[in-house]
């Protein structure tokens, strides 16, 4: 028979072992609700140090550590740096070294898993003020960029040593740090490369609408702002057909794109853009997700009105090829006022004083700008640069601004061409009853001095120095039909060219007289 | 007085206790060691201010307990005020708000209790 006090000793040990087992049941069920805690809350930072102390701190809360910090690896130095610390004051922790090339880093390093750090892990317990460590890795694509250490398992009885449980549990918290980790770096990354796109996109000289499956403009860079002559606010979120209300031609490619999801280029395309048209170079492509499923238009926009520009000025002074070989490549321009190796071309009509006499202004006008327009249309034909016409004499440059390994010839055979196209239209003009024009040419060749010359109001490309001097005399002695030349541009000649030598010939500034060579025309 | 204690005073018979930090064993111990203290001195009201400790462990919560198990024996009072979420969770979990009363503010816990 039991007696009551044995029967009531026995009941005291039961509720004792109830309590016991309810406070080991409630810290259960709260090392869960920590951990679900955690979970949300590192999933939802996207700043390091935020996440770090939120780890420290609830990991030490459920595991009773007294203190902790998490080291990360620094990118450049390959040293652990002390990112975050719970309950630990002191300069000294943030100036200690660790690395993985000894100590608990290493094993760490190793092992990538938690483990309860030992004497044998050379670990400095004087430098936490510290008895116990707990650690774990933090990883991010498996190799060690950090490490989790917790200090001190506390209880009622003082430090104790940390548990197996203590170990799976910073293990999990571990593995959840880790993705939080890469998750922002991720983030930090995509950032990164979001900003160096706007950067990008805002500095090229392309313009760039995105838009997306809705037919929303979803992007569009500075360039496009400025083509379009619109502000980003009243671009962004709105319809393509509302933006581009002017341009239907515009509005019908897009429409092409997305039905057909194919590319379409339109070169010299009229972008009608508020006041004005401008000429753009046009692509609209289709733009295709990682599951290849057309998901909107990316459309690109080259201003030509820039390049046209360039081309409407030079085309005055140079051909059309010499003009499309500079846009392709500016850096065989030289405008800089050097020195270089050209030839030179000089014609001028005979008796043009006498023969303007008999004529009206308006007479002369007419005749000398169909003349001139015949003999340009040589002048470019071989390449040459129309440096200027005055009066009655045209100026014609080789080898400058672009270079030609046959400028000297092709000089050559536009003075020989120019004789033939002035046949023609004297055979017109003559028609018309008026004389026929008559002309002599000079071409010399040699050093001259090329670029932007003149002042701030008025600045012209042009050539300076002995070689021009030279070509004017040369041209001032040939008589109509001559094309006089020097010994330089002789030289540079083949055989294939009648030019025969004549007497030397005294010129202006020229102490010695000057070796000359003629072609006579007919 | 410990730097786990920010500061102690008494307001219309209860004694106010303001703790700092993690709230652990360190701190459990000189919340214990105040309270003695002032339960040797008749006073069996109590309020501890949680504004500046933001993380507890349960090591502090089970001294937190012990001294409730003890007010319970001189039907005593112990409320708690500006519990930082996580903390009221971890009280509630670990049954402390079954025996005590948590309050928003130091006016309003003083109200109900003095």
């Amino acid at each position: 028979m039991v007696s009551p006090i044995s029967s009531k000793k026995s009941i005291e040990d039961l509720e004792n072992q109830l309590l016991k087992k309810n406070k080991s049941l409630n810290e259960k069920y709260l090392e869960l609700e920590t951990l679900l805690d955690l979970t949300n809350t590192i999933n939802s930072l996207d700043d390091l140090n935020e996440l770090f102390f939120n780890v420290l701190t609830l990991s030490s809360s459920i595991i009773n550590s007294s203190k902790g910090i998490v080291l990360i690896k620094n990118d450049v130095s390959n040293i652990f740096d002390t990112v975050s610390s719970f309950n630990i004051e002191g300069e000294n922790i943030k100036k200690q070294i660790f690395n993985t090339r000894s100590g608990f880093l290493k094993k760490l390093n190793k092992e990538k898993k938690s483990f309860i750090v030992t004497s044998k892990d050379d670990f400095n317990h004087e430098l936490f003020d510290s008895k116990k460590a707990l650690t774990s890795p933090i990883l991010y694509n498996n190799k060690l960029v950090g490490a989790i250490i917790l200090f001190d398992k506390e209880s009622r009885d003082g430090i104790i040593n940390f548990e197996k449980n203590d170990l799976k549990l910073l293990e999990a918290i571990s593995i959840q740090t880790s993705i939080a980790f890469q998750n922002v770096k991720l983030l930090e990354s995509l950032k990164k490369s979001n900003k160096l796109n706007e950067n990008i996109m805002s500095s090229i000289t392309t313009g760039i609408i995105e838009i997306n499956l809705f037919g929303e403009i979803e992007f569009i860079n500075k360039e496009a702002l400025r083509l379009l002559k619109k502000d980003e606010n009243e671009v962004i979120g709105n319809h393509f057909f509302i933006i581009f209300e002017k341009n239907n031609l515009l509005i019908d490619l897009i429409q092409k794109v997305e039905s057909e999801q194919k590319r379409i280029f339109e070169s010299e395309f009229n972008l009608k853009s508020k006041s004005k048209n401008i000429s753009i170079n046009l692509s609209c492509s289709p733009v295709f997700d990682e599951g290849k499923s057309f998901s909107g238009i990316v459309i690109a926009m080259d201003d030509l009105s820039k390049i046209n520009k360039v081309k409407s000025t030079f085309k005055k002074y140079v051909s059309k090829n010499i003009v499309d070989k500079l846009l392709e490549n500016e850096n065989s321009l030289n405008l800089g006022g050097e020195e270089s190796e050209i030839t030179i071309l000089f014609s001028d009509i005979r008796g043009f004083t006498s023969m303007s006499e008999k004529l009206s202004p308006k007479q002369i006008v007419k005749l000398l700008n169909k003349y001139f327009q015949s003999m340009i249309d040589v002048v470019f034909k071989f390449n040459g640069t129309l440096d200027k016409i005055v009066g009655d004499e045209l100026m014609v440059l080789y080898g400058v601004p672009l270079k030609n390994e046959n400028d000297t010839e092709n000089a050559v055979k536009t003075a020989i061409e120019m004789f033939k196209s002035l046949d023609k239209f004297n055979s017109k003009i003559v028609k018309d009853g008026f004389e026929p024009f008559k002309i002599g040419i000079g071409i010399n060749k040699g050093k001259a001095v090329s670029g932007n010359i003149g002042s701030e109001q008025q600045m012209n490309y042009t050539v300076i120095g002995d070689t021009i001097n030279l070509g004017a005399r040369l041209c001032s002695h040939a008589k109509s039909g001559e094309i006089l030349i020097s010994k330089y541009v002789k030289n540079s000649l083949t055989d294939d060219y009648k030019f025969k030598e004549i007497s030397p010939i005294q010129v202006k500034g020229k102490s010695k007289p000057i070796d000359v060579w003629v072609y006579k025309h007919k | 007085m410990s730097d786990s204690i920010k500061n102690v005073e008494e307001k219309d018979g209860v004694i106010i206790i303001s703790t700092a930090g993690y709230f652990n064993n360190l701190a459990g111990d000189a919340v214990l060691e105040v309270f003695t203290e002032k339960m040797e001195s008749g006073s069996t009201k109590f309020l501890v201010d949680m504004n500046d400790s933001k993380v507890v462990n349960s090591i502090g919560v089970s001294i937190l307990i012990e001294i409730i198990e003890k007010l319970q024996v001189v039907n005593g009072v112990m409320a708690f005020t500006n519990l930082a979420g996580i903390v009221e969770k971890t009280f509630n979990i670990m049954g402390i708000t079954k025996y005590c009363e948590v309050y928003d503010s130091v006016d309003s816990a003083l109200e109900k209790l003095s």
